[in-house]
């Protein structure tokens, strides 16, 4: 059906069209940040032996999210007098609207997918590249000099592991011979690349947590020891917009790392009878559970330990799997 | 790399054990029995020697008698008891010293008011705290 309305003639119609359905993604988006979020919340809490928000919404806490957002709203937007004012307001906006952007090329299933990009995979790490400059923005907007140094830090950080995050995804595309999501979902009908590819899956991970800013790499926010990081000095709902743009590329993330490690919404041999968006929906769940599982788990890192970690270990990693991946290939092809 | 997947596990493992926060304004919090709560006050039991108001710390107990209504008995009852909650530090002297146990803990221990004067407890408050009472001062 989008395939159809791609090709169809621009017209006031479809233009329309196209707006409802990114709204009711974005909707759906929402949802899921929503209760990211709480769930977040209550795995950690049940994992350091409490139960988390129970008050809000009856014994689960199901409407504390939604307080929580609703108290960002109304909150007073306070913009300090020094700031770069166009830069301030525009900083949030560039976090956030690449978040969104990528969810575009992600195949949810056979059928529920938005746009079939020959170069989807490229799309996605090129365009989720815009965030970082959203982040200095931030950081050097606010004029505040804990602001920069955070932006600096997490820009460095990002940068650094968005290396590593590529590199190990060159495995599975030397393996499909396509940057389209779709054919890398269709190669992996018999076997999942987190089986044939399972270092690269890994260094994935590893480097897609960075990337998220989550424990054990969040040290442009670390709660717990620094003074917030580059939105230190934002409030209200343009703070809210960096919280949702990090917990959108969290389901963004999650989704890519389903497509291409987890076989997407390819179901389990001899279970194909159930639909391929619960297939997708489990294997995204198991991800986004591992990642909380992995933040109620491990400490800070250090940022030289950081810096060290992505540049001399996951990097050189992700070479010699690009290096070995093609090395067998060939040898596989030449027999 | 061991400690990593051990700590994994642990975090893991957490996830169905018991919880050991309590959930107290749901749940009314049981306190040991030699909590020092709010006092009950006996007024039939008090003989007016006034004991409690001398040994109070922070001079937090006001009390006043009046002559025994039967003319052959001897003695005083109680007629005024109050205390004031404001600079009460729940010392418990109060009880020790009292030598027919008209006073008592209990193990109530919320004293939470909107005003200053709620905290001023009359006799008649006192008295009506029984619930959650030291166990040994059981008569």
């Amino acid at each position: 059906m989008i395939d159809q309305m791609l090709a169809a003639s621009p017209n006031l119609m479809n233009t329309f069209l196209f707006f409802t359905i990114a709204a009711a993604f974005l909707m759906v988006i929402l949802g899921f940040v929503t209760y990211a979020i709480l769930a977040e919340r209550k795995v950690l809490g049940f994992m350091q032996m409490r139960v988390g928000p129970n008050r809000v919404g009856g014994r689960w806490g199901l409407l504390q999210t939604v307080a929580d957002v609703l108290k960002l709203l109304i909150k007073e937007d306070t913009i300090p007098k020094l700031a770069d004012r166009p830069l301030f307001i525009l900083a949030p906006v560039l976090a956030f609207t690449p978040a969104f952007l990528v969810l575009v090329v992600i195949p949810f299933s056979e059928n529920l997918k938005f746009a079939d990009l020959g170069i989807g995979l490229l799309y996605y790490i090129a365009i989720s590249g815009i965030t970082t400059i959203g982040i200095l923005t931030a950081g050097w907007a606010s004029n505040n000099k804990y602001a920069l140094l955070g932006g600096m830090r997490s820009a460095a950080q990002m940068i650094s592991y968005e290396i590593p995050l590529v590199m190990s995804v060159i495995g599975v595309v030397l393996l499909t011979g396509s940057l389209n999501l779709n054919e890398i979902v269709a190669a992996q009908e018999n076997w999942a690349f987190i089986f044939i590819q399972p270092v690269a899956f890994i260094i994935f991970l590893i480097a897609s947590i960075a990337e998220l800013n989550r424990t054990p790499f969040d040290l442009p926010e670390a709660e717990s020891e620094l003074v917030a990081g580059y939105h230190v000095e934002f409030s209200g709902f343009r703070w809210a917009f960096f919280m949702l743009a990090e917990y959108v590329y969290l389901f963004a993330m999650a989704s890519l790392t389903t497509v291409l490690f987890l076989g997407g919404w390819q179901p389990i041999p001899f279970l194909g009878f159930i639909p391929g968006i619960v297939w997708f929906a489990l294997k995204f769940i198991l991800i986004v559970f591992i990642m909380i599982w992995i933040r109620g788990t491990l400490p800070r890192l250090r940022a030289d330990q950081l810096m060290s970690f992505g540049w001399k270990v996951l990097l050189p990693l992700a070479l010699a799997n690009i290096f070995l991946t093609a090395i067998i290939k060939e040898l596989i092809n030449s027999f | 790399m061991l400690g990593f997947t051990k700590g994994l596990k642990y975090t893991l493992k957490n996830l169905t054990k018991e919880k050991v926060t309590y959930n107290y304004p749901d749940v009314p919090m049981e306190m040991p029995d030699r909590f020092r709560g709010i006092q009950k006050f006996y007024p039939e039991k008090c003989i007016v020697c006034n004991q409690c108001a001398n040994i109070c710390p922070t001079d937090c107990i006001t009390l006043t008698g009046k002559k025994h209504p039967d003319p052959d008995k001897k003695g005083k009852i109680i007629d005024t008891y109050d205390i004031n909650f404001e600079i009460c530090i729940l010392c418990d002297l109060c009880t020790e010293v009292c030598p027919t146990e008209a006073i008592i803990m209990t193990n109530n221990f919320e004293l939470a008011e909107y005003s200053r004067d709620e905290l001023f407890k009359d006799l008649q408050w006192l008295d009506e705290n029984d619930t959650n009472k030291r166990k040994e001062n059981k008569t």
